[in-house]
């Protein structure tokens, strides 16, 4: 398989992951960016913090505890900056993702996403079944007949059982019941 | 390249889908509206939105009063319970704003409607929805560990004009909701400075057991949860926050606030509302079946089991009692310097 | 003494009676079923269940609720061993060795030795509740506010032992953790934090789409890098419950442990099966021989929290039943049901109602032979899960998360949060950050500050409240061993080697 070459038009998500690529020199690289990122996720967080209004009547008031949380995980992503990383070639195997295989979480992940937008609107019922269908179908399953018995089965007897058993009621969305 | 086939054919499947959804939806809407005048009567299932998570005191009420319904034949239409937890409300009441002249939604509520808008923590308060009735009422109560020095109220409002900082109140909620407006209210009526008072909040039963512990020398609560622990002997009630003493067993034991001198009242009511823009005609239909509801024996049983009071209040009637709650409620939280934006 | 004998045989009438058992096996078969779903806990169900059981005798009822709380606490490890998508709040501990032996082609023995170490907490916990359940009740309202802040800080102090390879990297999971927790409102104040004026997040977010988002789906992110890979096709092997002899003396010491311990957790009220289980899991890996094999399924791992969880369900009894006072989210529903009952579960229910208090517990110890019995021949249906096409499992844990989340919010935006901390998960571990820190420091995290400020509240400001509790003192003596011990280890193991080198 081969890895995914760096390339400027790339979604920043698989320019993120591609980054892992490399030897030692890259590693570094990686904790360094990591330490970047966690340093202005700090300096975020400690920004609320601050403006956090204050409440009187009590000795240790909110902003105490985010106040420390945001120094301390400023102190540590200084730390990873320079930190020398003892990374296993295991980890690093995790972060080699060929580009189909990162394309694939991405196209997942915005099915899913339509799946939650459309989950209220087009009910559980037959959001849930397209969602089982297509996505696995995507993934390679090609035993059509299988898949869509159990995307129609899986979804109804969930949904008598959450709605009718349980009185979790799921959202209906389209259908009459 | 094969699969994406799939991808693009989910996504417009499900968007042709929804287009129906919409259409249908709205289809709906319009022979609601058409219905403003005359008898009403449900078409379709009912729903009660709790909004809270499953469990809590907003869930019980919701799933008793449809459980007499149905079981009583109050309302032969279906009621289902839903629960829409997040934000102490305000994510239940988001939800509610948003089926804005619907006639079969309704939901339960109860201070926390008053408080949380005050706070500045949601959008909607009473005002934006249609009160249909309260039903049931509970009261609070002032408890302290059975070994604490103090006999009464007074004595522990006198305490704490000396020294403030000697003493802990512990409740459930965060400052500016019930259990610590309630203390507040006394306090203040007693000539306490309520700006010195130290109210720790403990979520769940911590506060019992911090005042069994001795961590934290007051719980300001809700009557039902101190009434076994007074009865066992743990704690002692130093009063009630309702106008005359509670009838029952232990419960007409403790004394009021009000007989101790100190003459405020705090109630926690509790009752249904309909979405904004409720057609009149719907409002009528509930109203008195919420009536009804509440003189059923089924119902008395079960106020009684868990130790609610009657307090049955028709939707002109309570309109005008939440109005004048939320004012009062509104100075002290300015006093405390708690309202939001 | 003559009271409690008569109260012990009015319980075990309750508990023996034909309706009795036929309850018991209702309540543990919801349960194990509710459990097994991602999301959807006891505390649903048993709410429920209340106008159901209106009317119903009171003795009963609760031992049809309490079985299905500790079925769903039984059934919860299945998910997270088979998709690591844990089912209750209280099996996540349970992924973190479950999943990799699961994965490694042994997920019948998996579930067998979750299944077997959750009968054996259940059960010896039991007894532990049966002997000393009136006594327990002082212990129940031992803990003020420094002390939980000082068990919480026990806790954390394991982080840095929760990390294979870095320390660093685990100390900033956790600290992020820790920061995730602070959002919503601040109970002590009623400050609305880092929620960016959505009502939506003024109640914090969920642990489980936490739980689920971090293990769960940055799971599913590896598990489409491998679609390709086939499901696991020997059927026979995977379902195979086979203990070896080393198996079984591996679980032994777990068992003796973390029954006691997690019952004793499980006992304060606010703890419950979740801390329990985090703080075995650690405890057993601190005094472990071979810390390295744990997270790579050991089978030490997974017994201890699975002891725990259960131990602790025992132990939540107590103080719902011997004080009334609820001492978790289920107990308080329960609580709730005995009301609707005419019961009024206070510090008098033992002396006037025994036939509710031994009943219950009499039933539970039935109730944890029947999982037993209703789970092991299932194991091997079950372990199948494992066999279906990684596509077509990938969409399932998905769909089940999804409605895991749902079921308990029924709000699309936790939905959208459930896949932000998905890829969140997916990128920790990309980047070796290690997930188990981050999520122990939002449970721990929370409580700890909430209790570091009502003690700050109740003493004026003063830190002295941490010194002059004793139970507090204890506690934070040992979190400070418990810090330096490693880093003291560390130290003479780097001089030793210095030493042989040079």
């Amino acid at each position: 398989m081969p890895l995914y070459e760096v390339n400027g038009n790339a979604v920043g998500f698989i320019r993120i992951l591609s980054m892992a690529k490399g030897g030692l020199f890259m590693l570094q690289n990686v904790n360094r960016k990591a330490g970047i990122i966690l340093f202005l996720v700090a300096m975020v967080y400690l920004i609320f913090s601050y403006q956090l209004p204050s409440y009187p009547y009590i000795p240790v008031d909110a902003d105490f505890i985010p106040k420390v949380l945001g120094w301390l995980l400023a102190i540590l992503s200084v730390a990873l900056f320079f930190a020398k990383d003892q990374d296993s070639e295991e980890q690093k195997k995790k972060r080699q993702i060929p580009k189909k295989d990162a394309i694939a979480i991405l196209v997942v992940m915005g099915m899913v996403f339509v799946y939650i937008l459309l989950l209220e609107i087009i009910g559980f019922v037959m959001m849930t079944a397209l969602f089982i269908y297509l996505t696995s179908w995507f993934l390679g399953y090609d035993r059509h007949v299988t898949n869509a018995v159990v995307s129609v089965l899986f979804p109804v007897i969930l949904y008598g059982i959450f709605n009718y058993l349980l009185q979790i009621h799921l959202p209906s969305g389209i259908l009459p019941v | 390249m094969k699969k994406f086939l799939s991808l693009s054919l989910f996504v417009m499947l499900a968007l042709f889908l929804a287009a129906c959804g919409n259409d249908d939806s709205s289809g709906d809407d319009t022979t609601d509206g058409d219905e403003t005048s005359g008898e009403w009567e449900p078409e379709q299932s009912i729903e009660i939105v709790a909004p809270a998570g499953a469990g809590g005191g907003w869930d019980t009420t919701a799933r008793m009063a449809a459980q007499v319904f149905q079981e009583e034949g109050i309302i032969s239409e279906d009621i289902g319970v839903v629960n829409k937890p997040g934000g102490g409300g305000a994510v239940g009441w988001a939800y509610i704003a948003n089926q804005e002249g619907s006639n079969h939604n309704l939901f339960v509520s109860s201070s926390p409607i008053l408080l949380v808008p005050l706070s500045g923590q949601s959008e909607y308060g009473h005002e934006d929805f249609t009160p249909i009735a309260n039903v049931i009422a509970d009261y609070g109560a002032f408890a302290v560990n059975a070994d604490a020095p103090w006999e009464d109220l007074n004595e522990l409002f006198e305490d704490m004009k000396e020294d403030p900082s000697s003493i802990t109140v512990v409740g459930t909620s965060s400052p500016g909701s019930m259990d610590h407006i309630q203390f507040v209210r006394f306090a203040k009526a007693a000539g306490v400075d309520i700006t010195k008072i130290k109210y720790v909040s403990a979520p769940d039963a911590d506060g019992i057991t911090q005042i069994l512990n001795g961590s934290a020398d007051v719980y300001s609560t809700g009557v039902a949860e101190v009434v076994e622990q007074a009865k066992a002997g743990n704690i002692r009630v130093l009063a009630v926050t309702s106008e005359e003493r509670l009838d029952g067993d232990t419960l007409s034991d403790f004394p009021t606030a009000k007989e101790q001198g100190i003459d405020e009242v705090f109630i926690n009511w509790r009752g249904f509302f309909g979405p904004p823009g409720m057609d009149q005609a719907a409002v009528d239909y509930y109203e008195a079946k919420f009536k009804e509801l509440s003189d059923s024996d089924a119902f008395a049983e079960i106020r009684a089991n868990y130790g609610w009071d009657e307090m049955y209040m028709g939707s002109e009637e309570y309109k005008q009692f939440l109005d004048e709650e939320k004012e009062s409620l509104e100075s002290i939280l300015e006093e405390l310097n708690l309202l939001g934006e | 003494m003559d009271g409690v004998l008569e109260g012990i045989v009015s319980g075990l009438q309750v508990a023996f009676s034909l309706q009795g058992i036929l309850f018991v096996l209702i309540g543990v078969f919801i349960g194990t079923f509710i459990g097994m779903l991602p999301g959807l806990g006891p505390i649903s169900a048993i709410a429920i269940m209340i106008p159901l059981t209106y009317g119903m005798d009171p003795a009963l009822a609760l031992v049809l609720m309490a079985g299905v709380y500790y079925g769903a606490v039984f059934g919860g490890s299945t998910s997270s061993i088979l998709l690591n998508a844990p089912g209750i709040s209280g099996t996540v501990a349970t992924s973190f060795d479950g999943y990799p032996m699961a994965q490694q082609g042994k997920a019948g023995k998996a579930l067998a030795v979750a299944a077997i170490s959750s009968f054996a907490g259940g059960t010896i916990s039991v007894i532990l509740l049966m002997i000393f359940a009136p006594v327990l009740a002082s212990v129940a309202i031992s803990f003020g506010p420094p002390a939980y802040f000082a068990l919480m800080l026990l806790g954390l102090t394991a982080i840095a032992s929760l990390s294979e390879g870095s320390t660093l990297k685990a100390l900033i999971s956790a600290v992020v953790g820790f920061m995730i927790v602070t959002i919503g409102i601040d109970p002590q104040t009623g400050t609305a934090r880092f929620t960016f004026g959505s009502a939506n997040l003024l109640d914090g977010i969920d642990f489980l789409v936490i739980a689920l988002g971090l293990f769960a789906l940055a799971e599913v992110g590896y598990l489409i890098i491998n679609r390709k890979q086939k499901g696991m096709k020997n059927a026979k092997e995977i379902g195979s419950l086979k203990l070896t002899k080393e198996d079984a003396k591996e679980m032994g010491g777990p068992i003796s442990r973390h029954s006691i311990l997690g019952f004793i957790i499980g006992i304060l009220p606010g703890a419950g099966a979740t801390i329990a289980s985090f703080i075995s899991y650690i405890t057993e890996k601190r005094i472990s021989k071979k810390p390295e094999e744990f997270g790579k399924g050991s089978v030490k791992g997974l017994a201890a929290p699975e002891v725990s969880n259960n131990a602790a369900t025992s132990g939540a009894f107590v103080p719902l039943l011997s004080l009334g006072i609820p001492g978790s989210g289920t107990t308080a529903v329960m609580l709730g049901a005995l009301l609707v009952m005419g019961i009024q579960p206070g510090p008098l229910l033992m002396t006037d109602r025994p036939e509710i208090f031994w009943g219950v517990i009499a039933s539970m110890y039935i109730g944890n032979i029947f999982l037993l019995i209703l789970n092991l021949p299932l194991i091997p249906y079950i372990a199948r899960v494992l066999t279906i096409p990684r596509p077509l499992l990938i969409s399932m844990v998905i769909m089940f998360s999804v409605i895991g989340v749902y079921s308990i919010s029924f709000n699309t935006f936790d939905l959208y949060l459930l896949l932000a901390f998905g890829v969140i998960g997916f990128l920790m571990r990309m980047f070796a950050f290690p997930a188990p820190p981050f999520i122990l420091a939002f449970i721990l995290g929370g409580m700890m500050e909430q209790a570091f400020r009502q003690s700050m509240t109740i003493s004026n400001g003063s830190l002295m409240i941490f010194i002059e509790n004793k139970i507090a003192l204890v506690l934070i003596i040992l979190s400070l061993l418990s810090f330096l011990y490693p880093i003291y280890q560390s130290y003479r193991n780097k001089k030793r080697a210095a030493r042989e080198v040079g």
